[in-house]
């Protein structure tokens, strides 16, 4: 019975076939949202299910050079990583499959292990687009990494636990929104710079280096990546609900709180010029770190008076 | 794919085809991580013969076939070759059609300039106002296309003359559009100098001194936004601009930035000169009859064209079939400052930089034939030029 549970909570609710479904309707309403502040039509609601399933009929190009065995896993560990986290995050609004104390720092790394594999990926080849974008991904997560990773831990600190589960229980009574504002700032450009959304997309800038770190990539490969953005998106978005926007109790909430979530984030990325590599560096260790460094002063010195 | 390696440097090729270019040429970009140490450009994809082509046609039909130089400023390619060969013939279009002729191109100087906004603007990854200058884009065409027939390819021009007139409701329309487009363009230009992130890309990018524009030989917007005061609408006025003279716009700083501001202040004045040209518009005739043939003559013409200075060379030979014409466009005189700014500069400001100066890659390729081993001089007729072309693309490139 206990292998049944864990089967379909990998397979198939909450993470699994649910989650993929997920991801690719959140780019969706993503990228609707996006064309609609851009005067633009955006495209239909299975046009990321008809892109992966092109993708995935597409023939697979391995490049010469390029290490084979690499190419084909990177992607899957990409996903899997994805897909592993949401096992920790109450996603669509249910309690987490699994839990333990200090699942949250494992949560933030299985999320960053998108970025490193991107990265890798785009060292593998011999492409000099790929190579460029490589070390842009690389660079652009020693940048938010730090600030992010304290912002998620701000919530922790304030429920006294590094376990999601509770902390979640902490945040349902209190919108920590309103005690820690400059948190929840850094936590939600932080997703912007993990995804590499507009201004954070120096690392597969079009009009530079062709596609970044993934220019290689095609067919089934490229379809995996993509499709592990979109289950970020989501986990993502359901930690920064969970955390700052008064927890997500049921699927109700969840999914106007995350959508309101989104519609910030498309209006960011509409109302952003890209910016270049070394100025994203800047912002996040000159503005980033120092927001979220503030906030901790506060919270800690507010401990301390009361 | 072969890296090329040498120390801690590596080169970048950008085109001949590639998504920041929509047109090709090859750049070579070498760099040490994000630092351009050298740039090199290649041109010549996009060799059309042209001037060639324009030899073996008659004066009318050559005038169609240079219209198609330049997709965006066509109609100034076509205004540059009219006022020539009345020059030659000695005939000069009635009032009515110059004034004509200014307002089309006015019209497309806005157009060519809205263009170039939104790219530059995805250039630097601003695709809001892409998306947004381009929608309003579109109001300058609808007026194109309700003036001449065509959004592209105006056609309005005819030895002697112009083929489309204005008439009272074409008039109302006119300027009700361009009284939308200068509220917009108000908002652009409010847009490019204060919007913080833009300008993070932009301010003190791709610096060019005015020593530099003068020494490199700049021209157009892109040597006014380097306090270069050279606009031929000013300096030599074709056409109606004697009657009704342009303000040149300058900007002092030599950035980005500045072409920006110095292409968006020149669409707001160009609203100012077609509104003064319908206020103004003589009556007459629309055109005058133009001599099959023209006597043995030579002549140039210089024009302002979007980019900046369009120069035209013409000879007659007395039959109805120029002698030779030869056309120098502007982007083949900004691009020196191309490779000249981008050295030094960020990997990721070379695709702003480049359209900055607004290429037109396919209106600057021209081809000679250097024999080397002979020292006759040689000149391919039309069908040599044709025969090599076919050769070429089969493969027999000796």
């Amino acid at each position: 019975m206990e292998i049944a549970r864990n089967l379909i909570a990998l397979l198939f609710f909450p993470s699994g076939l649910f989650l993929l479904a997920a991801g690719m309707f959140y780019e969706w309403v993503d990228r609707k949202l996006l064309a609609q502040y851009q005067n633009r039509i955006g495209p239909r609601w299975f046009q990321p299910l008809a892109d992966f399933v092109k993708l995935l009929a597409k023939e697979e190009i391995i490049p010469e050079g390029s290490n084979p065995y690499l190419f084909i896993i990177l992607p899957v560990i990409a996903l899997a990583g994805g897909l592993t986290a949401a096992l920790y995050v109450p996603v669509f609004g249910v309690p987490p499959a699994h839990s333990f104390n200090g699942d949250l720092i494992v949560t933030i790394y299985l999320l960053s292990l998108l970025t490193l594999c991107m990265g890798l990926a785009g060292s593998n080849t011999m492409d000099r687009f790929s190579l460029v974008g490589a070390t842009r991904t690389l660079t652009q997560l020693f940048a938010y990494e730090a600030p992010f990773l304290l912002a998620l831990l701000g919530p922790a600190l304030a429920a006294g636990s590094w376990q999601i589960g509770e902390i979640t229980i902490y945040t349902s009574q209190r919108w920590l929104i309103l005690t820690q504002p400059l948190g929840f700032i850094v936590v939600v450009i932080g997703l912007m710079g993990k995804l590499e959304l507009p201004p954070f997309d120096a690392p597969e800038a079009e009009t530079e280096i062709v596609a970044g770190a993934l220019t290689e990539y095609s067919g089934r490969g490229l379809a995996l990546f993509r499709l592990g953005k979109g289950v970020e998106l989501v986990v993502g978005l359901t930690l920064i609900a969970a955390f700052y926007l008064g927890g997500v109790s049921n699927p109700l909430f969840f999914l106007l709180k995350t959508l309101a979530l989104l519609l910030v984030i498309a209006g960011l990325q509409a109302l952003l010029a890209r910016l270049r590599i070394d100025q994203t560096v800047g912002l996040w260790w000159r503005y980033g770190a120092l927001l979220v460094l503030v906030q901790w002063i506060f919270m800690i010195g507010g401990r301390m008076i009361l | 794919m072969q890296k090329k390696m040498t120390g801690e440097q590596f080169t970048v090729p950008i085109g001949p085809q590639h998504p920041a270019l929509k047109e090709p040429a090859h750049f070579s970009i070498t760099v040490d991580g994000e630092i351009v140490t050298n740039a090199f450009v290649r041109l010549g994809y996009a060799h059309r013969g042209i001037e060639k082509a324009a030899e073996e046609r008659n004066w009318v039909q050559t005038q169609y076939l240079l219209e198609r130089i330049c997709g965006i400023c066509s109609h100034i390619h076509s205004t540059a070759y009219c006022l020539g060969v009345e020059k030659l013939a000695g005939i000069e279009a009635s009032p009515r059609a110059q004034a004509i002729r200014v307002l089309v191109a006015e019209l497309e100087r806005i157009h060519s300039h809205l263009l170039w906004l939104g790219v530059a603007a995805h250039e630097a990854g601003f695709d809001t106002l892409f998306m947004y200058s381009w929608r309003d884009r579109e109001s300058v065409m609808d007026i194109l296309e309700g003036l001449s027939g065509n959004r592209v390819n105006y056609s309005a021009n005819l030895l002697g003359g112009v083929k489309c007139d204005i008439d009272s409701a074409q008039d109302e329309a006119i300027r009700k559009g361009l009284e939308f487009l200068k509220e917009r363009l108000k908002h652009y230009l409010d847009i490019v100098t204060s919007d913080a992130l833009f300008l993070l890309r932009t301010r003190g990018i791709g610096v060019m001194t005015r020593n530099q524009a003068e020494v490199l030989g700049a021209v157009g917007p892109t040597a006014r936004a380097s306090n270069v005061a050279r606009e031929i609408r000013v300096e030599a006025p074709y056409s109606m601009y004697m009657e009704i003279p342009p303000i040149i716009i300058l900007e002092t700083n030599g950035d980005l930035e500045a072409r920006f501001v110095v292409r968006i202040k020149e669409m707001i004045e160009s609203c100012r000169l077609i509104n003064e040209i319908l206020d103004y518009l003589p009556p007459g005739e629309l055109t005058v009859r133009v001599p099959r043939r023209i006597k043995p003559a030579e002549t140039i013409m210089r024009v302002e064209a979007p980019r900046g200075e369009l120069f035209y060379f013409i000879k007659s030979n007395g039959t109805d079939k120029p002698e030779r014409v030869r056309v120098r466009t502007p982007t083949i005189c900004n691009m020196t400052s191309v490779v000249k700014l981008a050295i030094g500069s960020q990997l990721a400001d070379i695709p702003v930089i480049l359209a900055g100066i607004d290429p037109c890659f396919s209106c600057n390729d021209r081809s000679v034939l250097v024999d080397r081993r002979g020292n006759k001089a040689c000149i391919w007729t039309w069908e040599e030029l044709r025969q090599y072309g076919i050769r070429y693309y089969y493969g027999d490139r000796t």
